[in-house]
């Protein structure tokens, strides 16, 4: 295993697009919907990058490509230097140790015929990480790394709580020792105080192990605590990207400021939120409006957003956003029109 | 041992004895099969031939034994033939798709295009009659089967988190379909594998009763069954000794496979009951006469209510009042019963559960007070839509989804209501106009899945409030919402509690800062008890319960470095704490915590802490 330096981010992902096509009846015209469009992010070790956006804006599916489980239809992924969609299958299974994944739903991610000790040796026996007669060992290691008790092993998935399942989930994806981890929604099914817990523990093993981290949520408050950097995802594409201070302190996109008013908070304002709030849904990926996708419901839209979609513009230091009215305005004060 | 697995002796039994009968045949002291008496000919049951004598004179036990092994050989081996050879073209099938599908799976549908018996007697055809043809021919016949079943199975499984968890580990393709996705298949296979059995056995008696199958002398079955049916008038005990072996073992075989089904199952199986079978305590449900309210009576007060299954307490003398036009907020964790304390106002708890203790008085339109919680079910029903209503977290499972929108919010108004035509035409578009849905005409007539997530929770809340309910229960209807449409739907929300200021709501959630946006009062509830209740800005600012200080502090917003997480996780209903609920998890908790369960204590006007400690907690 060749070590790169430690300046050259160890995932990079350039342009990369995701086309399902749809068939409409038997004879129809093949309809593109692009789930990605155009997404290029670089992560490095021991940083983690947040992914934000609303259900069907394409972050489980870039997350997917990240990992190698989805070729990209356009754009290149590549991984220490390596690009995914060249790797032959037994290759790209030998690299897969070093790309692990954390899934939302801890009922749906972990076999429920197994027991915990036998899915977590999984990626133990599949790469020899460690000597067979060790595998037992480093289970116990594993388990007493997420915060559970080695007896654990012997027990199925029904027996534990949400939380707990979802620490074994993490335990199963640290068993390879990975270098980069894709963790999809992994808190949002989780109760507040579990929540905490898995967090804590994600931002711990982050900065122990030197992780590179991709963070998918919808969470607001939960990646801004989390995450270095992060990445506004809307209807496929990229719409602002930056530091986390940055893009949460005084976001510059319309729909990252419209976001962050409608998540809701413990301490909430005098109700002058309620003209904030975003009116209408997100459009139809297989029939997304002409120029900027978020015309249709942004505040600000005017004719000319219509005409193309926008580039993706530096308002600031590593500070990217898609729009042509963008200016980095904080909450309260007034749009420059 | 489990009760699944004990429900596998007595099944297990049975077929271990038949098998074994069925093995041991040649030591076993029987008669011989071939051994004739024509002079005995149709002779009944006597000492030594216990269940009397063929045609030919032949002892028929003997026969029966003998011919079990021809017909279980034939049926369980072909039905495992075709099991194995089935389940590898359909997991490879279902599994990599594309090309491989089509070798596999639809190569081996071919075989379903011809007709069973004309394939079977193809077979036997060719290669002569006899056991080895039959059960090449049953294997190819049943083969597509399981492929079917498997494939399709294969590819439910395929694309859950577990697989993709194995894939992006790196495991090989191959070694994830037999570790992982075919123990998780087994279910549908066995079901299949005693349809099969079942079958095989049919169609082999009838290929021998047609003479295609076993070749007599050899006895089978079915020949038994053929050369009783000529002597029908004669001896017709000797057509009732082969069938009974089929029917006995065929049902063997499928009480076999059923509960075998359940046994591998690691989950608990969940005890339902059926609706007949609701057990009604007459005592509890005998409905109170309805009192006039005092005229300053709060909406709902429940008190010290207690909701069990069984012998477990789910929920523990929970309290908790409603006011008219207030909006009280029910939080909790999953597994601390406030979702059950909302169903329970709605007589809409799953059967198994009852409420065992205390009332919730409820004051009617008509200011008489009744008793939810001891309402039968025509009582409950009355009040139910009409003065108490409820959302539900999941609007795609909550609405029929094959009704028109229109047809199910009027179907609300109807319950209640004697409106017909197009006046209630007119009332519907109102409704949904009012919870915002766009071009109501038009969308009343949409179904369900024609809606987006939030349109889908306009169209519930506006199922809800067709009758101007006096109280809604709302269960986490924001939940499964992302963020934008989250605030879309607290909107309406207020909107909703502006608009009619009679109306109390309990909204369930687990979601403080949801809380914050909606709530006038707060009960926070911890594995089935209530631990604090308050004015939400007053909770907030200085809550008394560690609990709710902790729920608060693991909120993660502001800019703490870390966030403070709740060690440990919530009690099972069945390990309760002696004392305080909390005290396992409680940074507080002292010797007297973990003795007695603390009582309320009053530490403002309006506000509850079940807490020793309030005054040290914030």
């Amino acid at each position: 295993m060749t070590e790169a330096p430690s300046t050259a981010p160890l995932v990079v992902a350039e342009s990369l697009g995701r086309n399902f096509p749809t068939r409409h009846g038997l004879l129809g015209r093949a309809h593109d919907v692009w789930a990605v469009r155009d997404v290029s992010l670089t992560i490095a070790k021991g940083e983690t990058v947040g992914i934000v956006g609303e259900s069907g804006c394409g972050k489980s599916t870039l997350g997917r490509m990240m990992m190698g489980l989805d070729l990209p239809t356009t754009g290149t992924m590549s991984f220490d230097g390596r690009d995914l969609s060249a790797l032959s299958g037994p290759e790209m299974r030998k690299l897969s140790r070093r790309m692990q994944m954390v899934f939302q739903d801890p009922f749906g991610s972990l076999d429920p015929r197994r027991t915990i000790g036998a899915q977590i040796a999984d990626g133990l026996r599949t790469h020899n990480i460690v000597p067979a007669s060790e595998v037992k060992t480093e289970v116990a290691r594993l388990l007493e790394q997420v915060g559970l008790p080695t007896s654990a092993a012997q027990r199925r998935p029904h027996e534990f709580s949400g939380g707990q399942r979802q620490r074994i989930a993490v335990a199963r994806a640290l068993s390879t020792r990975p270098d980069f981890i894709v963790a999809d929604e992994p808190v949002s099914a989780l109760d507040v105080s579990i929540q905490a817990q898995v967090v804590n523990l994600l931002e711990d093993l982050r900065r122990d192990l030197d992780l590179a981290m991709l963070f998918i949520s919808h969470d607001l408050h939960v990646v801004r605590h989390l995450c270095t950097r992060i990445v506004v995802m809307y209807l496929g594409r990229i719409v602002e990207e930056g530091p986390a201070e940055k893009v949460f302190g005084s976001p510059a996109h319309p729909y990252t400021r419209a976001l962050l008013a409608a998540t809701p908070s413990l301490h909430p304002g005098d109700g002058s939120d309620g003209d904030r709030i975003l009116k209408g849904e997100l459009p139809s990926p297989a029939n997304p409006p002409s120029g900027c996708p978020f015309r249709t419901r942004c505040p600000l839209a005017e004719e000319a957003c219509a005409s193309a979609v926008p580039g993706l513009d530096p308002v600031g230091k590593h500070w990217n956003v898609r729009c042509i009215k963008a200016g980095p305005v904080t909450a309260a004060q007034e749009v420059p029109a | 041992m489990s009760r699944s697995t004990r429900k596998l002796i007595l099944p297990g039994t049975i077929a271990a004895l038949i098998v074994a009968t069925v093995l041991l045949a040649p030591v076993l002291p029987l008669q011989d099969v071939r051994g004739m008496d024509i002079p005995n000919r149709f002779a009944g049951p006597s000492a030594a031939h216990w269940l009397g004598q063929d045609d030919f004179g032949r002892d028929v036990l003997a026969r029966l034994i003998w011919g079990g092994r021809a017909s279980l050989f034939i049926a369980v081996g072909s039905a495992l033939f075709a099991a194995i050879i089935g389940t590898a073209l359909g997991l490879l099938g279902g599994y990599f798709r594309g090309v491989v599908e089509l070798l596999t799976v639809r190569a081996a549908e071919i075989i379903l295009c011809l007709p069973p018996l004309l394939l079977a007697l193809l077979v036997v055809t060719i290669l002569g009659a006899g056991t080895w043809p039959l059960v090449l021919a049953l294997t190819i016949l049943y083969t597509p089967n399981y492929a079917r079943v498997v494939y399709a199975a294969t590819q439910q499984v395929r694309g859950l988190d577990f697989v993709t968890a194995q894939r992006s580990m790196g495991t090989h393709p191959l070694k994830i379909l037999v570790r992982t996705i075919l123990p998780n298949v087994l279910p549908p296979l066995l079901v299949q594998m005693s349809l099969v059995v079942a079958s095989a056995m049919v169609i082999e008696s009838g290929l021998s009763f047609l003479g295609l199958g076993v070749v007599p002398p050899t006895p089978s079955w079915g020949l038994m069954i053929r050369s009783a049916r000529g002597a029908m008038e004669v001896a017709p005990l000797l057509l009732v000794w082969p069938s009974l072996a089929l029917a006995g073992t065929i049902l063997t075989f499928n009480l076999l496979c059923d509960r075998l089904q359940s046994a591998l199952d690691p989950r608990a199986v969940t005890a339902g009951g059926a609706l007949w079978l609701r057990p009604r305590s007459a005592a509890a449900k005998t409905p109170a006469a309805p009192v006039e309210a005092p005229a300053d009576a709060p909406l709902l007060e429940i008190r010290d209510m207690s909701i069990a299954v069984r012998d477990m307490e789910l929920v523990r003398r929970v309290s908790l009042t409603v006011r008219p036009g207030e909006t009280v907020a029910l939080v909790g964790e999953s597994g601390s019963g406030k979702t059950l304390t909302g169903l329970a106002m709605t007589g809409l708890l799953p059967d198994t559960l009852r409420v065992t203790g205390g009332s919730a008085l409820y004051t009617t339109r008509e200011g008489k007070a009744v008793d939810l919680a001891k309402l039968d079910e025509e009582g409950i029903r009355a009040l139910r839509g009409d003065e108490v209503s409820m959302v539900f977290q999941d609007a795609a499972a909550a609405l029929n989804p094959v009704l028109r929108i229109g047809e199910q919010v009027a179907e609300a108004i109807r319950a209640h209501h004697d409106l017909e035509g197009e006046a209630l035409q007119t009332r519907v578009v109102e409704l949904l106009r009012h919870v915002g849905i766009p071009d109501p005409e038009r969308r009343a007539r949409a179904y369900p899945h024609e809606l987006s997530g939030g349109q889908r929770q306009r169209a519930m809340i506006a199922v809800a409030v067709a009758n101007n309910p006096r109280l809604l229960i709302a269960d986490e209807p924001t939940t499964a919402l992302d963020p934008t449409i989250q605030a879309q739907i607290l909107q309406l929300f207020a909107q909703l509690k502006r608009e009619t200021p009679g109306m109390g709501m309990i909204f369930v959630t687990h979601d403080l800062a949801v809380v914050a946006e909606i709530a006038d009062r707060v009960t926070v509830m911890y594995a089935g008890e209530v631990v604090e209740e308050g004015p939400v800005a007053e909770v907030f600012e200085r809550p008394r319960h560690p609990y709710t200080a902790a729920l608060i502090a693991s909120v993660p917003e502001g800019g703490a470095e870390r966030l403070t997480a709740i060690p440990g996780s919530v009690p099972s209903p069945r390990q309760m704490p002696a004392g305080c609920r909390f005290a396992p998890r409680c940074a507080f908790a002292t010797e007297r915590c973990t003795a007695h369960p603390p009582t309320a204590e009053h530490p403002a006007p309006g506000r509850v802490t079940r807490c020793f400690h309030w005054e040290n907690v914030t």
